[in-house]
């Protein structure tokens, strides 16, 4: 009886094996790294209707992260603008920039192509719909808006710094201590607890505080900051 | 799946109570036992409609891998989807976007308005609750719940009809102004039985510009109180100071108004109303009602007398006769003889009398003139009419109004020739048969019918104009004692041509007849705005601070109905003597046409949730039946017939069914015997239920089902009026109203039933979800007991009901503390528990559907329901019970109601079970359920001894349950219908998809927003203090929120305050933790150890111990099987 298959295909199922692991082992690891949410959403930047640079208005003019968005203290959700709040002061400055189109298209009522209608800004951040994150509830325990978004106060256009995915956000809860702040410097995007110490001279048990997490572990307990870890507090 | 077997002490020897869910449950069905065995019925957890019923395991791997095998090339071209942030242009003021605002407002209805606080998202109202500031405050109910749906609702209203035919606006307004530019038209009004101050006032203009105009009021569902009281003439009980309460049919706590009834069910509690007194039965209040078939009065009662209906007005004399001592009354009633009645009647008597200007004798408001001219001479013998009496007579503005039966009259008579019909009821269809309304309506001119639903009578007049929702319009109204009340419109009509009655009268009213509605051309406020002003300024003063106090608060203060003084009617012996009627007996049955708990008169036959909020009593979803004593169901034949179910048989252990397996879950007992009932000359076929504790001899038929069928109809009814209703009210049920006639509109003599032999499907919950269990429900007796002694005596003993005290401690194996002694997993601040009270619980529904609109629960279908497959996170039970020894009337048992949710057990057994970890608990103590996180498994649902877990089998929120074989046919199926329903929901809770487990969360979005706020406070005291934050103490008191502040969804709806929730660590400042302390405080299953958060306080019943009945009352203790 003829040998229906030749020697070399004894090597046959090894090299299948082989390949297959390579190849299965190799969709694991690109899955890894391409896929989960740090790979995915850090650094999302898309084009916004008005090109609206965060670095002019922070860094260069000194506006507080409230003045626009108004409602983070208050409320869960940290709201964008509304149209009166951008035209309070740019139908007076920067008028005639042909940039601000879209604003002057949604409040402007002598503006030719005026249509009322709002402005439709892209969302960068973006929760699932099953999480519920509170701003008014981070910001009122001393989290600032930068640890979360990033150095905002630099970016010329917007875009996500952080993950923003579960296991980041455990890492905070578990050691909040890293992120804490006095109530005050919350939205001071300069902030340095190196030099907020050696300007401010704090102690604990008589030695002097002179990092971070040793100021947020100061912090934490004075507070009582104890975030949860339960599914809750988050999902419901 | 079969339920995890927990082993459940023996019913200890010596008691007495026999306990029930359902009829099959009584005659122990192995139907029943499999419900009880079983987490869901047979079939209900497998793919068993006609199109899967061949799916086996190895087509489903197939299909599954075949759909992941694409799913890989859908994932290829999957990209961040972009969303949008899109805010105001000009931001409106309050409104900060997440947060709600609550405005008050109220709903307006017949026996007085009900007072509400509406929560407002970004502009769209999402949940009512009580506007608790308000005198006249009294929680709200099923109807005022779930009134929010009827804004969203997609069959809603919202196109302009000419004879029964889309119409143009423009025609629409031509009409309205030929109507106001005539002085002399003929025209007349019929309106609803609400009060409202504007409306008086436009309806006087009304009088004087229209020479002709004449006014009518009818309600489907109304008696002749009036004829006893005087026109407008209504009598209200403070509660409050009614020590004796004697129901006439009156079913006060449930769909009978007779004044805020929180007080009396703040005297249901021994120990008052804030739980901070020692159990004193002096206290209590004493209800007697006398009933033919149970309502939640009857089931509260502490004596229940039951009676056909005919025969109430007999014993009623009985009684006026034993304490007025009126001769002339001897004469007219007829005397009673049956000497069980008397001597109940004479311990009544006697109470009635010894407790005389401290009681309340209350005739239902369906009843005729007879019971009014009898309660009211009782009342008046008793002198509990007055001031700083428990009664009091007010004179409202609803006077001078004709009835139904004069505008029939007007109009055949030529009087009137135009008619604007404004009121909620629907006269073609439910007016009595006798009266031919539909023939005169067709007569007239031309008719006007605002309403928000295209029913009968929207189809029968020659115009329907859309209504706008009391949540869109500005309007007032008064509370029940006539407390002046505003109604604040919430949103803008959603549909352009909705008017309100308000908008419609002043268009009539106006110089060129125009009709302007919602907003005006300019933005501004609807002219009814202006007109409700005007009416508040001679009220409440000029100005806008006053008139800002009454949009705040929702109502203006020291407002009352004037007073009025009644006497017995002249009439009134006579009107007694001609109500007199023979007893009905097995050939001549009386039929009892009875107030719906889920549609009322018809009026909520399109709300979802009320259709599948099951009946309190009977248990009914989405359908009426004629209910029946199971004495007369067995004289009629059919008692077997109800409960001849699916045999099973056990073979070699193993549960078989015999004979095949009818698809969607619906075996033949799941479908009720349909009798045929003759009565006026008219017929009806009508499916049959057993109902315990009815008088024997009486149908009793629900109105307000039938008002359209179409090509899916069960029967084959045939296409008939499809068109009056949407997918929710079509094929649902049977209309009695034909069978009503004017002469007699509450009940009806001389009937027959037979059995047709034709059988319904019935989508039944009374035996779904049932527990096993020792001492459920726990009852205690005021009187002293031969064998389980004094009150006091009996309170002591209710934690060892059951078994319990026997239980033996419950050891965690779970490390309690860490190594320097601190606890694990727990939150210093908050633990939260619940307790409910099951002394004041009627069991209403009230709570389900606030649980239902604050935690975006879908509604199923009527096929999901009869599989056990509901969503409803509480579970209504409702058992019967008796003593074995009662020989005063032993199918009279008591009622007793629980409803039961996650209890939120601190050693859960569903936690431990789950796979993947979705149901773990939280460091406040609350058993939480991560959504994202569940596969399905359903270990957790098969592991819960209270059967408190709800499985999404389908995406019923997705996918239009109501279509049929919708839910069946996946991604393909038709999504929910209209553009509306998802505005309801409450952004704060995840919509569920299919495949994930749910269940009672205690409201955690309302905890967590409450902690929230308060630790925002912290800022706030630092500023204050004047010092950093980082020298500012921060203190348990900056981070507990205050005692009792947050309430949860079915707390705030509660009318009967049945419910305590609170947090732990308050101690006794908080009125949950005093309930717990309570003698009467028990664990639901305390002896499986689960240490469950919610616990229940036992019922207290108040007996008079000079009734016969008296030694079988507050003995109840549920043990199921």
């Amino acid at each position: 009886m003829a040998n229906f298959f030749p020697r070399w295909s004894n090597l046959l199922p090894l090299q299948i094996a082989v390949c297959l692991g390579t190849a299965v082992g190799g969709i694991a690891l690109a899955f890894a790294y391409y896929a989960t949410p740090k790979a995915q959403v850090v650094g999302y930047q898309p084009a916004q209707p008005i090109p609206f640079s965060h670095k002019i208005h922070v860094d260069q003019l000194g506006l507080d992260c409230r003045y626009c968005h108004s409602f983070a203290e208050v409320s869960g959700h940290s709201n964008v603008p509304s149209g009166n709040t951008c035209w309070n002061c740019h139908q007076h400055v920067q008028r005639d920039s042909p940039k601000l189109a879209p604003l002057h298209k949604s409040m402007d009522v002598n503006y030719p192509g005026y249509d009322g209608k709002p402005i439709e800004w892209v969302r960068v951040h973006k929760a699932p719909d099953y999480v519920y994150f509170n701003h008014s509830a981070h910001l009122a325990r001393g989290i600032s808006c930068q640890s979360c978004h990033g150095d905002v106060n630099k970016m010329e256009v917007v875009y996500q710094a952080e993950s923003h995915s579960m296991g980041w956000c455990l890492d905070c809860h578990n050691a909040p201590e890293k992120h804490l702040r006095p109530l005050e410097e919350v939205y001071n995007f300069k902030y340095d607890a190196e030099k907020y110490l050696a300007a401010n001279p704090t102690y604990q048990d008589g030695k002097r505080l002179k990092t971070q997490e040793e100021f947020g572990l100061l912090i934490k307990d004075m507070f009582h900051v104890h975030p949860k870890t339960s599914c809750s507090t988050c999902h419901h | 799946m079969s339920k995890r077997i927990l082993h459940h002490p023996e019913v200890p020897a010596g008691e007495t109570t026999v306990a029930w869910r359902s009829q099959g449950q009584l005659e122990d069905t192995a139907e029943f036992r499999s419900w009880l065995d079983r987490e869901f019925p047979r079939g209900a957890a497998e793919m068993a409609n006609e199109e899967e019923m061949e799916t086996s395991r190895r087509s489903f791997l197939k299909l599954m891998g075949a759909s992941t095998a694409l799913a890989g090339f859908g994932m290829a071209a999957c990209r961040r989807p972009e969303s949008y942030i899109v805010p105001y242009t000009k931001a409106p003021e309050w409104v900060i976007p997440g947060n709600a605002t609550y405005y008050a407002s109220s709903m307006p209805r017949a026996g007085g308005a009900t007072p509400l606080v509406v929560t407002s998202f970004e502009g769209r109202p999402t949940k009512l609750t009580v506007n608790n500031l308000h005198p006249d405050a009294e929680g709200t109910d099923a109807f005022a719940q779930a009134s929010i749906l009827d804004l969203y609702s997609p069959s809603r209203s919202r196109t302009i009809l000419k004879g029964a035919k889309s119409a143009k606006r423009g025609d629409l307004d031509a009409a309205i102004a030929a109507v106001a530019a005539d002085p002399a038209a003929k025209v007349g009004f019929l309106f609803g039985a609400d009060d409202s101050p504007t409306r008086a006032r436009l309806v006087t203009q009304l009088a004087s510009k229209f020479s002709a105009a004449k006014f009518y009021q009818y309600e489907a569902l109304t008696g002749e109180a009036a004829a006893a009281l005087g026109d407008g003439v209504k009598l209200v009980a403070d509660f409050a100071l009614a020590d004796r309460i004697l129901s006439l049919d009156s079913d006060f706590a449930g769909s009978d108004s007779a004044g805020p009834i929180t007080p009396f069910f703040d005297r249901r509690k021994p120990e008052g109303k804030a739980y901070d007194a020692k159990p004193d039965a002096s206290k209590m209040n004493r209800l007697y009602a006398i009933e033919a078939g149970f309502s939640l009065t009857g089931g509260m009662a502490d004596h229940r007398l039951r009676i056909p209906t005919s025969q109430i007005v007999g014993i009623a004399a009985q009684i006026a006769r034993m304490i007025t001592g009126d001769v002339a009354l001897t004469a007219a009633g007829e005397v009673v003889t049956d000497p069980k009645h008397l001597s109940w009647i004479q311990g009544v008597v006697d109470d009635l009398k010894a407790h005389a200007g401290r009681s309340v004798v209350l005739a239902g408001s369906r009843q005729p003139a007879a019971i009014h001219h009898l309660a009211l001479a009782i009342n008046l013998a008793l002198g509990n009419i007055g001031e700083g009496k428990p009664l009091v007579a007010l004179q409202t503005e609803t006077t001078g109004l004709g009835s139904l039966a004069t505008l029939k009259t007007d109009i055949d008579a030529g009087t009137i020739d135009t008619l604007f019909l404004l009121g909620p009821a629907n006269p073609v269809y439910d007016a009595p048969a006798d009266l031919k309304f539909g023939e005169s309506l067709a007569k007239l001119k031309a008719s006007f019918h605002l309403g928000t639903r295209t029913d009968a009578t929207a189809h029968a007049a020659t115009w329907h104009i859309p209504a706008a929702h009391y949540l869109e319009s500005w309007s007032d109204t008064r509370s029940a004692r006539g407390i002046y009340t505003v109604v604040q419109p919430m949103i803008l009509p959603l549909y352009p041509n909705c008017v309100s009655e308000l908008e419609l009268l002043l268009a009539l009213l106006s110089e060129d007849g125009k009709l302007l509605n919602g907003e005006g051309e300019k933005g501004e406020a609807s002219p009814a705005y202006t007109a409700v002003r005007a009416t508040f300024t001679a009220l409440g003063g000029e100005g806008d601070t006053a008139w800002k106090t009454l949009l705040r608060d929702g109502f203006l203060k020291d407002t009352a109905y004037p007073t009025a003084t009644v006497s017995v009617a002249a009439s009134a012996w006579s009107d007694v003597g001609a109500a007199k009627r023979e007893a009905p007996t097995a050939n001549t049955l009386e039929v009892i046409f009875a107030t719906d708990a889920s549609v009322y008169d018809g009026r909520w036959i399109d709300n979802g949730w009320l259709q599948e909020a099951p009946d309190p009593i009977s248990k009914l979803t989405w359908d009426n039946a004629a209910l029946i004593a199971p004495k007369t169901a067995k004289e009629l034949g059919i008692y077997d017939q109800i409960i001849a179910l699916q045999p099973v048989e056990n073979v070699l252990g193993v549960e078989m069914e015999t004979g095949p397996r009818s698809p969607d879950g619906e075996a033949d007992g799941r479908k009720s015997p349909m009798i045929l009932v003759k009565v006026n000359g008219q017929e009806l076929e009508i499916p049959v239920l057993i109902s315990f504790g009815q008088a024997e001899n009486t149908i009793v038929i629900p109105l307000g089902y039938g008002q359209g069928f179409n090509a899916e109809d069960e029967l084959g009814r045939g296409e008939f009026n499809a068109s009056h209703v949407s997918l929710v009210g079509v094929n649902s049920g049977f209309n009695a109203y034909p069978l009503r006639t004017s002469q007699s509109p509450y009940f009806a003599s001389g009937a027959t039933a037979t059995p047709t032999g034709k059988r319904y499907s019935v989508a039944l919950t009374q035996e779904h979800n049932a527990m096993y269990g020792r001492a459920l429900a726990r009852e205690v007796s005021t009187a002293h007991d031969d064998e389980k002694g004094s009150f006091a005596e009996q309170i002591g003993n209710v934690k060892k009901q059951g078994n319990d005290s026997h239980a033996p401690p419950n050891v965690s194996l779970y490390k309690q503390e860490n190594r320097e002694g601190k606890s694990l997993l727990s939150d210093p601040l908050h633990q939260w528990a619940m307790s409910i009270d099951l002394s004041s619980c009627t069991g209403c529904n009230s709570c389900l559907v606030a649980c239902q609109a604050e935690n975006n629960i879908p509604i199923v279908g009527k096929k999901q329901v009869a599989m056990g497959r509901e969503m409803h996170w509480i579970r209504m039970d409702r058992y019967f019970a008796t003593q074995k020894d009662n020989d005063f009337d032993s199918d009279n048992p008591v009622l007793v109601p629980q409803p039961v949710s996650c209890v939120q057990c601190e050693s859960a057994p569903c936690e431990t079970v789950c796979p993947v970890n979705a149901t773990v608990h939280t460091e406040d103590g609350l058993n939480a359920m991560a959504y994202n996180r569940c596969i399905g498994t359903r270990y957790c649902a098969n592991n819960c001894p209270y059967k408190a877990r709800r499985f999404n089998f389908f995406d019923y929120n997705k996918r239009n349950p109501l279509i049929e074989h919708n839910l069946y046919k996946g991604p393909f199926g038709e999504k929910q219908v209209g553009d509306a329903p998802h505005l309801q929901r409450n952004p704060n809770v995840t919509v569920r998809m299919r495949g994930v487990m749910e269940k009672c969360t205690y409201c955690v979005q309302r905890l967590k927003g409450a902690v929230i706020r308060q630790k925002r406070g912290q800022k706030q005291e630092a500023l204050v203090a004047g010092k950093p934050s980082t020298e500012f103490r921060v203190t348990e008191s900056t981070l507990r929120i205050p005692v009792d502040s947050v309430k949860v969804a079915c707390q705030d709806a509660c009318s009967a305050g049945a419910i305590s929730f609170g947090n732990l660590l308050d101690g006794e400042k908080s009125t949950m933790y005093r309930t717990k302390q309570l003698e009467r405080n028990y664990d639901l299953l305390n002896y499986i150890g689960t240490r469950p958060r919610t616990s229940y306080l036992a019922r207290v019943k108040n007996p008079n111990p000079a009734m016969p009945d008296a030694k079988f009352i507050g003995k109840a203790t549920i043990h199921m099987v």
